[in-house]
């Protein structure tokens, strides 16, 4: 019974070489097998031949890369050949399989996995290397995996081959596009305008009347592709497109083709793609952004006052001249998207009119310099700078203030209202904010861990914002806004009703708030939901923590 | 809070009950439980107060929150943020409908800034599995239903501008008993809503008869038209939808079956912009239930519906937000795991989302016209149309996993019932499903 594998356990069985069927390995119960050819027939996989040793590896062997190891210095081969070889370098005997002997008996090899098909004999493969190649792959563990589009395999060979042609289209349209599946690449054929050239060409042969009369019309049509020269391949002409062609799975590149020659685009590019989507008005210029400026100038709202806020006059302040100056008349909602996707830009180069800092000195929002610089990111994301528990302090200032001159812009902080702040500020609902009194123009948020939000977006903006100095609202005192205590009890979790007007919104949630019982409730069900956004642990959703961007978790 | 309603949308977990009555008062009080950060959970706190905040018309509040959001959204951000800038847009729209001033926001057709080419198209519907999904399981059971039959006649109700069809004229074509002769019909009528093409309808269907006689498939294409001319462009484009679909295209004759074909009827993305039935009657077939009994009755060999997997048609403002954040949620995080960050491809697509986002919070009554409704109770609503469900074959199903393999490995696929749905991490995006109308023997 020969046996050359060292270290691992072998049940080795074979057949007669008489040419019996023996029924040990469960061969086939033939008749006797066919003197052996004078060529040597390619077997169908898994179909040894009938006289072939049969050779079962273990797992661990198979797994295995370097079976053959030598006993002097411990060095693995992945054949016996190559070890016999080295053991001369040690001087050792060394011996070489006589192959000659061996030739007549061709080894099969099964798999140990009990269940799988080539576990039977009749069902081996024909060489080591393909029965450990099938063991990896179908029972072991994929270890490797391809950078550009995540498919894994458990096989180095098979990775490797995959890696060669991931990436590079497989299917090439007649225009030049390439795609790596079928299905994109069948899609895209079907409507390209290479199409139509083929077939336009094919029709003048053709009295079939299912094509139309003028594929030149199709051709002429805004494709990109043909009115640029079937541009070899992926080359993204656009300029802000920085997309590799390996980065998109599958999907084929013509739109990015299509992008340079293209007529209609919109000149205009904004920053972010809103305004791409604004109504047909011209987008206002940035200065109307900066709209606080222009009420600024002592326009206090006109009616709206009313602090219950009727619908009408709170947003029609916004619409009616809220201020003498046509410019106010400017504003729409319209400029409020326009200038909240204008935020990155105009927080660089203008007032912030959405940050909490505009303009006037004496205004409640504006800020000194250098604490401007927590609030006005450079660009990009300008993101939120300030937690949303700061946030809601201002709207609650501004809250107050607006019932005093009721702006929507106002209340967007588009406007300084230097009239209604420092209202604001001493408004009986306010009481407890007795620091802000103390600083100058100081505006933020002295934020407590009552209203439970803390720390703005872990973007990276954000961090560096935060390195910049914006206060960890959470976590004690914000360097940034001086000597003042950060966790001065905002809504009043440990205190009682705020008394004073409480005339705005958030102000009578304020007071309610001192009443109200405080849901806990809402704890634990932020907890589920926080989980899913906040990278937290939720057991059920493997995919949390690992894959969502990383805000910070929730902690509760 | 969980993301998806199954069943009724009146029965929504809140974390505080007292939030519909006193939206105040529980600002702070829900907020608490965002400690540390503001993740997605407190966003949707903040967008259903703001939601609370305008159902009650405190508009002062609602403002004050808006202030807020607008404050955490960037259109630069993280998938959240940018989400949230969708939304506080769409709720500005919603807010701006309060005021009967004249508004020069106008919300309504906000659309792409340049629609798509074709070839554009193709592209963006193979961008993630979420149309090709419902494509390739759609196909596969049509394949098999109309195996060996030597005609077929698609009526095709979707979206994506017959952009299924290329796929299965190719897997008609390699048919070992020979392609069948194909025919699709669509209806002229389109609900107003992203992709949008650049060419129409009746072009497309030219290119891809061009696209059949290449592979040898004997093909027609045609577009049934209103009955009575609909010039009348002052008629809000979603209204005006319900109407052109209502007037007579959807009326056997004007389908022009043929007794020899095997008829298939493919909805994808299409129930959902049919609304329930106002009033008693259920004769009309531009509303959901009305729809189904009018394809029942045309006798079809296969019914295939694919559909997103979320209840966004609550009466509920709060519950659609919170619904609608918890699920287009998933296409914005999808879209970031491969999309460059400020390709104008990604921004394009949210924008899309965007155009849904503001449809389902910013409107009322028959200018929301986006009303999905979860696969379960679809599944329900089929069977009361007496429609039965069929299983997905073994191929197809394959077909359908291979696909998935080729996108970024958050996609996934989990079998409910019959059901099939596309996950994104484990959240359900996408259902598709096969049926045969009830009493159908063959």
């Amino acid at each position: 019974m020969p046996v050359e594998l060292e270290n691992s356990s072998v049940m080795t069985f074979s057949n007669s070489g008489s040419g019996e069927a023996s029924v040990s390995s469960g061969q086939q119960q033939a008749p006797p097998p066919p003197p052996p050819p004078a060529k040597k027939k390619r077997n169908l996989p898994g179909m040894p031949d009938p006289d072939a040793e049969v050779i079962a590896l273990s797992p661990k062997t198979l797994m295995a890369t370097n079976r053959f190891v030598c006993e002097i210095c411990n060095k693995g081969f992945q054949r016996d050949q190559n070890l016999q070889l080295h053991r001369r370098g040690h001087n050792l005997p060394w011996k070489l399989r006589q192959r000659t002997g061996k030739e007549a008996r061709k080894r099969v090899y099964v798999c140990p996995e009990p269940s799988c098909v080539h576990h039977d004999p009749s069902r081996a493969l024909g060489d080591l290397t393909g029965i450990k190649k099938h063991f990896c792959r179908k029972h072991g563990e994929k270890k490797w995996k391809c950078d550009k589009c995540s498919k894994k395999y458990a096989v180095q060979s098979d990775w490797k081959a995959h890696s060669k042609t991931c990436g590079t289209r497989e299917y090439r349209c007649d225009c030049g596009t390439l795609f790596s599946r079928r299905d994109s690449f069948i899609t895209h054929r079907a409507f390209c305008d290479a199409l139509a050239e083929e077939s336009a060409k094919s029709q003048t042969n053709n009295t079939a009347a299912s094509a139309p009369a003028a594929p030149e019309n199709q051709k002429a049509e805004d494709d990109g592709k043909a009115a640029a020269a079937p541009a070899p391949a992926p080359a993204p002409p656009a300029p802000e497109k920085s997309l590799p062609p390996a980065a998109m799975p599958g999907a084929g590149l013509s739109r990015q083709l299509g992008a340079p020659p293209e007529q209609q685009r919109e000149p205009e590019n904004p920053p972010a793609g809103m305004l791409q989507y604004m109504p047909p008005a011209p987008p206002p210029p940035p200065s109307s952004i900066t709209i606080g400026s222009n009420n600024s100038s002592g326009t206090t709202s006109s009616s709206g006052g009313s602090s219950s806020g009727t619908s009408t006059s709170l947003f029609a302040s916004l619409f009616a001249s809220a201020s003498a100056t046509a410019a106010a008349q400017s504003t729409t909602f319209s400029d409020l998207i326009g200038a909240m996707s204008r935020t990155d830009r105009s927080l660089a180069t203008e007032a912030p009119s959405l940050c909490l800092s505009t303009n006037g000195p004496a205004s409640l929002f504006s800020q000194p310099p250098q604490e401007r610089r927590p609030f006005l990111p450079p660009p990009p994301p300008p993101s939120p700078h300030m937690s949303a528990t700061a946030l809601l302090q201002k709207a609650a200032q501004m809250g107050a203030a607006a019932t005093s001159s009721s702006s929507f812009l106002r209340g967007f902080g588009l406007a300084t209202s230097t009239a209604g702040h420092p209202e604001g500020l001493n408004d009986g609902g306010f009481h407890w904010r007795p620091q802000q009194q103390q600083l100058e123009p100081e505006p933020t948020p002295i934020l407590s861990a009552g209203l439970g939000l803390g720390l703005p977006y872990d973007t990276a903006a954000a961090a560096a914002a935060a390195a910049a100095g914006l206060p960890d609202l959470m976590m004690g005192p914000p360097p940034l806004f001086g000597p003042k205590p950060a966790t001065l009890d905002f809504l009043g979790l440990g205190m009682g009703p705020v008394g004073g007007a409480a005339t705005g919104g958030l102000s009578a949630l304020i007071t309610s708030i001192g009443g109200g019982g405080l849901d806990m409730g809402s704890g634990a069900a932020a907890a589920a939901s926080a989980g899913r956004f906040g990278g937290g642990s939720s057991p059920g959703k493997a995919w949390e923590g690992a894959e969502r961007k990383p805000n910070s978790p929730a902690i509760l | 809070m969980r993301t998806e309603l199954r069943g009724t949308p009146t029965s929504i977990s809140l974390p505080n009950p007292n939030l519909l009555q006193n939206p105040q008062g529980s600002l702070p009080g829900a907020l608490r439980g965002c400690l540390g950060s503001l993740d997605g959970a407190c966003i949707e706190k903040l967008l259903l107060h703001c939601a609370g905040a305008l159902e009650s018309n405190d508009v002062t509040l609602a403002q004050q929150v808006m202030w807020v959001l607008n404050n955490v959204a960037s259109p630069n951000g993280d998938p959240n943020q940018r989400l949230t800038s969708w939304f506080l847009r769409a709720l500005i729209a919603r807010a701006s409908s309060l005021c009967p001033t004249a508004m020069p926001f106008a919300a309504t057709g906000l659309a792409r800034a340049r629609p798509m080419t074709v070839t554009e198209l193709a592209g963006y519907v193979d961008l993630t599995p979420w149309h090709r999904f419902g494509f390739s399981a759609s196909n596969g059971v049509i394949l098999k239903a109309v195996q060996d039959r030597p005609k077929v006649h698609v009526l095709d109700f979707g979206i994506t501008h017959c952009m299924q069809w290329p796929t299965l004229i190719d897997a008609l074509a390699k048919r070992p008993e020979g392609p069948p002769s194909l025919r699709i019909t669509v209806p002229s009528a389109r609900p107003p809503v992203p992709p949008s093409l650049n060419i129409s309808i009746e072009e497309v269907g030219i290119r891809l008869a061009k696209f059949a006689k290449f592979r040898d498939v004997p093909f027609e294409f045609h577009v049934i038209k209103p009955n009575s001319a609909h010039s009348d462009d002052s008629i809000d484009t979603a209204l005006r939808f319900r109407q052109e679909l209502a007037s007579g295209q959807l009326d056997p004759s004007s389908l022009g079956l043929r007794d020899d074909e095997t008829l298939v009827v493919n909805c994808q993305s299409w129930l959902r912009y049919l609304p329930e039935e106002s009033g008693g009657t259920t004769r009309d077939p531009s509303s959901r239930d009305g729809f189904l009994g009018f394809i029942h009755g045309l006798g079809p060999r296969i019914v295939t519906v694919t559909d997103e997997d979320s209840d966004l048609d609550s009466s509920s403002l709060t519950s659609r937000i919170m619904a609608c954040f918890n699920y287009l949620w998933i296409l914005f995080d999808a879209l970031e795991t491969f999309l460059p960050k400020e390709g104008p491809q990604k921004t394009e697509y949210e924008a899309d989302i965007g155009q849904k986002i503001e449809n389902i919070i910013g409107f009322e009554g028959d200018r929301r016209i986006e009303r999905s409704e979860s696969g379960a109770r679809f599944m329900q609503r089929m069977r009361r149309a007496r429609f039965q469900s069929i299983q997905f074959d073994e191929e197809t199903v394959k077909e359908v996993k291979l696909l998935l393999d080729e996108h970024a490995s958050g996609w996934g696929m989990k079998k409910e019932e019959d059901m099939l749905v596309l996950t994104w991490k484990g959240h359900s995006s996408v259902f598709t499903t096969a049926w045969v109308p009830d009493g159908f023997d063959e």
